[in-house]
């Protein structure tokens, strides 16, 4: 974890997970193959996130889901996982690990921060604890997770940089 | 008179003076004044010139809605035509007037006055016609350098941040109804923002003494306890300073707060703050805006509207004049006049355009009983003076004309509830024949106004119309009784322009003050033929300035209406767009501007990139090596040369990772890739690669990449950098909506994989040298095949492709270990020469073997078959998306544009990119007929490996003009170059470099 900024009751750092991108139907055979190989059950509705001390578990759409790991596995773990998935003709498991960034943002002015960057309605009765939610950030293409007491947002590695400058500029002006 | 300070003033800090200077005067103030309060508080009644005519103006309102009173603020940045009554002043400012030269006072532009004859109604569009040679260097050069009004800032870095909101409710304006609505919302489920204009709340209540207690409080201790429990609570937030601009569709406001109302700006923080809010209910409790009359001279300095006048005693205490003349149409001068009465003073006259029964006997009574001049069914003619109001011309008993000294007249034409918004949100009014005026009818969105916005003037009934209105909101019950200073029974006569008795070509009657067009403008145009009030407009431009006619557009209808013998419903009201009042364009932008104007990709090799000298092109998002420079004085022509020589004789290296990447997977993929991709890929064995072509349902080639294919259950495809969003998104859909019953998923992974493309004849050493444990022998690992094997406890695939025609291999290998390997490449390759390239080397590569560029060769009208590419082309597929198109008959024709290589004749000339193909030696100059046109250069680089210029042209028929002398046009005269047509193989046609 790598402090970003702290600053006017907002705190960012950048985190290093490992990511696996899920698609499928949903249905009992496919929770069933994932289940088996890491025992969570994937979130049935749309958006929702399940989370334990390992896994950060979001169904982005009606077919994908994303698995994060919040405790980073040795890298032939997380390739083996996709090999067994994959060996499975209906669920394509594609490999994000090292190809986003994690930045968790907390602290009470967050969401008024965030919304510097973006349109997206933060307030609880519209964007639940444990919901996700695909949108623009500082106009790039994001994931949002909201943990209760602070968002988990992630991004293309490409635009690190860009989104880094971003955030620390609006935390600064 | 001078003017007097209202000691009894309600928002002026009187205890905090402040310097600033306008034209260079140091003048004082204080604290909260705004610069128009703070000057009348100096007797400085000359702010301005007029836009057109140079006129002497001074300061008409006490509002957003100023025509007049527009100055530039040095010490912002030159911020121009700020509007002085509402600009705060503070410590320091310093204030221009604008428009003017050599000064405010004696100003050479005036002399457009005495010239104003000449400039009557569609002055521009009449005028400037001929003769034809003045246009560019006599009326242009004169227009740019009148046009507008200040000058532009300078050097100035805006920091402009937009901030975004998410709530139940907006209520846009805190005056009276604002804060009623407000309180009934306090701790409500609803998150409520409150917009206010101001730096404090209070709207009319602060601006008047028309409402006089509220639940018997004082307003100002009502205000107080509001503002303080709307702070307390849990879900209203208070925005000051902020004016809303803008009502889009789905109720989406834009405000603009000003974050240094009233304080010097400092250059590190944000000056202002745009927010866009998003809405489920809009309240718009936005009050109302005076409108005036028009007479001879309305526009003297001295001349206001007659509640600016009553703001500036209450809200910023100071008595413009003790003795003005109020001239009105209305009801709503009473509380002005008592004001002046209780300060003490009163005016020299009290002229009411109304019949007496209707002025009523409790004002006559007033007026009688505190000897002030008074004059019903009477008219101001005109007024007279030298840079001021001297002399005010009153007729009454309908001809008979008196003169009456003053230096001030209050004017009051009606009341405008302030639809701006409204109809801006879609909302449909209705003419209302008693108030005279437009107001609120049917709403588009979810918008419910409250207050004067609505056309209720009757602030004893605004508790009774908030309770009905907002009634389904289910808001808190709260006791309201309003105690008003004034008549309930708001009563009006129509007066849009009074009756001129001297006629002179420099007295004018304004409707537009801000674009200085007149009442006889608009008759002319009517003359004219422009009978509809959006020509009349334009061709007047009446209520085109920035102003948008706040206080003039619906005279300019009743004005109209007359001529034309028409009811005003019947001539329509023109369209308020947004902005409602200007913003800067630094506003709109934000911090969307200079190193942040769009998003940048970078690869995880960039900072490798910076080291060795890169200069990078912008593809798309990303960041890509252009060329890299050996030493500082290389330019890109030695440093391409040199690059691609290199490769040629050793090896390069590029960085491909910005190369679209997609994983495609199910049990039906191989059908999914068949449907999507020209090629056949039903007989293609495991672990082999091939070049790939999609395109459009009108058969035009949309993108290129190489396929893998791991089994006929799992692909991966490349695309081109730029086009990896827009296949994704195309294969989603095809999946989504035409071919829902195939079984496939597909996943981007353009960045789960950094791509290194390294070729050249040592290219095989090298990675030999890298990858110990892989066999590159060409039995082994033959030509578009690929492997996939462990590196450092990773995953890596090389293939054996090539986009040089070079042997070549494509890397693809997790981000976190492309940096090391990409130096581990060069640790190796140092031995070979091997050389790092970029964008430009690798086109040129790549047309030295004949490949083609999407985007470059193809521009949406390229088939395959146009490029020769018919070998691509699944002929026994069943379908393939395109291919229908392929076979009409103006895709099949022989004569299309075809693909052909192009070599000068001259070996030594170079053709340039984008050039026509001709068959004429030389253009006749100047051209008068058509030259028939062949075709274009679509790329052209000098070959060193070839040592002359090569290039590759879409020409009309190009397959049968192999070895046709041909000419390429150029820019730098009528002569063409005389060139061969070839074909676009240049190097090693038979591709032994490529399978070596």
């Amino acid at each position: 974890m790598t402090k970003l900024l702290s600053s006017r009751d907002i705190d960012i750092s950048q985190r290093n997970f490992q990511q696996i991108i899920i698609r499928g139907d949903g249905k009992d055979r496919f929770n069933q193959i994932i289940n088996k190989e890491i025992s969570i059950i994937p979130p049935s509705k749309n958006l929702e996130v399940t989370k334990d001390d390992r896994f950060m578990f979001a169904k982005n759409s009606f077919d994908q889901w994303s698995l994060i790991y919040l405790v980073e596995r040795d890298y032939k773990e997380i390739l083996k996982f996709i090999s067994n998935i994959n060996s499975n003709d209906e669920i394509l498991a594609s490999d994000y690990s090292y190809g986003q960034v994690y930045f968790e943002i907390s602290g009470k002015n967050r969401n008024e921060f965030l919304n510097k960057l973006t349109h997206f309605d933060l307030r609880l009765k519209k964007f639940p604890v444990f919901s996700m939610a695909q949108t623009l950030i500082a106009k790039i293409d994001c994931s949002i997770y909201h943990l209760k007491d602070r968002y988990i947002v992630t991004c293309n590695r490409s635009f690190e940089d860009y989104f880094k400058e971003r955030l620390k500029d609006t935390a600064n002006i | 008179m001078s003017a007097l300070d209202n000691k009894k003033s309600s928002y002026i800090k009187k205890n905090k003076k402040v310097s600033f200077t306008f034209d260079g005067k140091k003048y004082y103030g204080y604290k909260g004044d705004t610069i128009a309060s703070a000057l009348l508080r100096n007797n400085v009644r000359l702010i301005a010139r007029s836009f057109k005519y140079h006129r002497p103006r001074g300061i008409y309102t006490c509002g957003i809605e100023e025509p007049n009173a527009i100055v530039q603020i040095l010490n912002e940045h030159n911020e121009p035509n700020a509007r002085a009554t509402v600009k705060q002043i503070y410590e320091g400012m310093k204030v221009d007037s604008q428009n003017r030269w050599p000064s405010l006072n004696l100003d050479i532009g005036s002399i457009n006055n005495l010239l104003s004859p000449m400039f009557s109604a569609g002055f521009y569009y009449k005028t400037f016609m001929g003769p034809k040679g003045f246009w560019k260097k006599i009326y242009e050069p004169i227009i740019r350098r009148t046009a507008g009004l200040g000058k532009p800032p300078k050097e100035f870095r805006s920091k402009s941040i937009h901030q975004n909101h998410n709530v139940d409710i907006v209520i846009v304006g805190a005056g009276l109804s604002g804060l009623i609505a407000a309180r009934k919302l306090i701790d409500t489920e609803y998150d409520v923002l409150l917009l206010e204009q101001d730096s404090f709340l209070g709207g009319v209540l602060k601006n008047s003494n028309k409402v006089e207690q509220i639940n018997n409080q004082e307003v100002n201790k009502w205000i107080k306890e509001t503002e303080r429990l709307i702070k307390i609570s849990t879900n209203i937030k208070i925005l000051k300073n902020s004016l809303v601009t803008s009502y889009n569709f789905t109720n989406h406001l834009i405000a603009l707060e000003d974050k240094f109302a009233g304080k010097a700006i400092d250059t590190s923080k944000s000056e202002l703050t745009l927010h866009k809010i998003r809405t489920t209910h809009t309240i718009l409790a936005n009050g109302h805006i005076e409108r005036f009359i028009s007479f001879r001279n309305n526009d003297l300095p001295g001349v206001m509207l007659a509640s600016s006048f009553e703001k500036y005693i209450h809200r910023y205490g100071v008595i413009p004049e003790t003795n003005p003349v109020i001239f009105t149409n209305n009801s709503t001068t009473v509380t002005l006049l008592k004001s002046l009465v209780d300060l003490g003073h009163k005016p020299v006259a009290y002229v009411d355009a109304r019949d007496k029964n209707k002025i009523g006997k409790k004002l006559l009574t007033y007026l009688k009983k505190n000897n002030i001049p008074f004059y019903f069914n009477a008219e101001i003619e005109g007024c007279d003076g030298n840079k001021k109001v001297e002399t005010i011309s009153i007729r009454k008993n309908k001809n008979k004309i008196i003169k009456v000294k003053s230096s001030m007249l209050c004017v009051s034409g009606g009341i405008n509830p302030d639809i701006h918004l409204f109809t801006q949100s879609k909302g449909l009014v209705k003419w209302d024949d008693k108030l005279i005026t437009f107001k609120p009818d049917v709403p588009f969105q979810n918008t419910i106004t409250i207050g004067s916005v609505s056309g209720n003037y009757n602030y004893e009934k605004t508790h009774d119309e908030i309770n009905n209105k907002l009634s389904f909101l289910k808001p808190k019950n709260i006791e309201m009784k309003i105690k008003i200073n004034d008549t309930n029974n708001f009563n009006i006569k129509e007066l849009w322009e009074t009756r001129h008795e001297k006629k002179s070509n420099w007295s004018k009657s304004f409707i537009d003050l801000h674009n200085d067009v007149t009442t006889k403008d608009l008759k002319q145009a009517v003359v004219e033929g422009f009978d509809r009030i959006e020509h009349l407009k334009r061709f007047t431009t009446n209520s085109m300035g920035t102003d948008q006619g706040k206080i003039s557009s619906i005279n300019s209808l009743g004005i109209v209406s007359k001529i034309l013998k028409k009811e005003i419903s019947e001539v329509g009201t023109t369209t308020y767009r947004p902005p409602y009042a200007p913003l800067s364009f630094s506003a709109i932008a934000g911090r969307n501007t200079y190193e942040f104007y769009d998003p940048q990709r970078k690869t995880p090799i960039h900072n490798w990139h910076i080291n060795n000298k890169a200069i990078f092109e912008d593809v798309g998002q990303w960041k890509r090596p252009w060329y890299f420079k050996e030493h500082d004085s290389e330019t890109m022509h030695q440093a391409v040369q040199r690059e691609s020589k290199q490769t040629r004789q050793t090896a390069g290296i590029l960085d491909g990772s910005t190369l679209g990447k997609i994983e495609i997977k199910g049990k039906d993929a191989l059908e999914f890739m068949n449907l999507m991709y020209t090629n056949p890929f039903t007989k293609m064995k495991p672990m082999t690669s091939r070049y790939a072509l999609m395109l459009g349902e009108d058969g035009m080639i949309k993108d290129d990449g190489i396929v893998c294919k791991f089994n006929d259950k799992h692909f991966i495809a490349t695309t081109t950098s730029g086009g990896a969003p827009k296949v994704l998104a195309d294969m989603e859909e095809y999946l989504q909506t035409e071919w829902p019953h195939l079984q496939v998923y597909v996943n981007s992974i353009t960045e789960q994989f950094t791509t290194f493309n390294i070729s050249g004849p040592k290219s095989r050493d090298i990675m030999s040298k890298v990858f110990t444990e892989v066999d590159f022998s060409n039995e082994n690992f033959p030509f578009m095949t690929f492997k996939v094997f462990n590196y450092k406890g990773t995953e890596a695939r090389i293939m054996r492709a090539s986009f040089t025609g070079e042997l070549g291999y494509e890397i693809y290998i997790t981000p976190n270990h492309g940096l090391e390997l990409w130096k581990r490449i060069f640790h190796h390759g140092n031995v070979f020469d091997l050389v790092p390239y970029g964008t430009e080397t690798m086109h040129l590569l790549r047309a030295e073997k004949g490949y083609v560029v999407i985007g470059q060769e193809t521009d949406g009208t390229v088939t395959p078959i146009d490029l020769n590419f018919n070998w691509m082309i699944g002929k026994k597929k069943k379908d393939f998306i395109g291919k229908r198109s392929l076979t009409r008959s103006d895709t099949a024709r022989e004569d299309r544009k075809q693909l052909v290589g192009i070599v000068p004749l001259d070996k030594s000339e170079f053709i340039e990119e984008g050039q026509h193909v001709v068959e004429r030696e030389r253009l006749p100059n100047p051209i008068k007929t058509p030259v028939e046109y062949l075709g274009h250069v679509s790329s052209s680089y000098h070959s060193p490996n070839l040592n002359h210029c090569i290039a590759m042209a879409m020409i009309k028929g190009g397959n049968k003009l192999m070895g046709k002398k041909l000419f390429i046009s150029s820019s730098y005269g009528t002569k063409n170059i005389a060139v061969e047509v070839v074909s676009p193989v240049f190097i090693d046609p038979e591709n032994k470099r490529l399978t070596s």
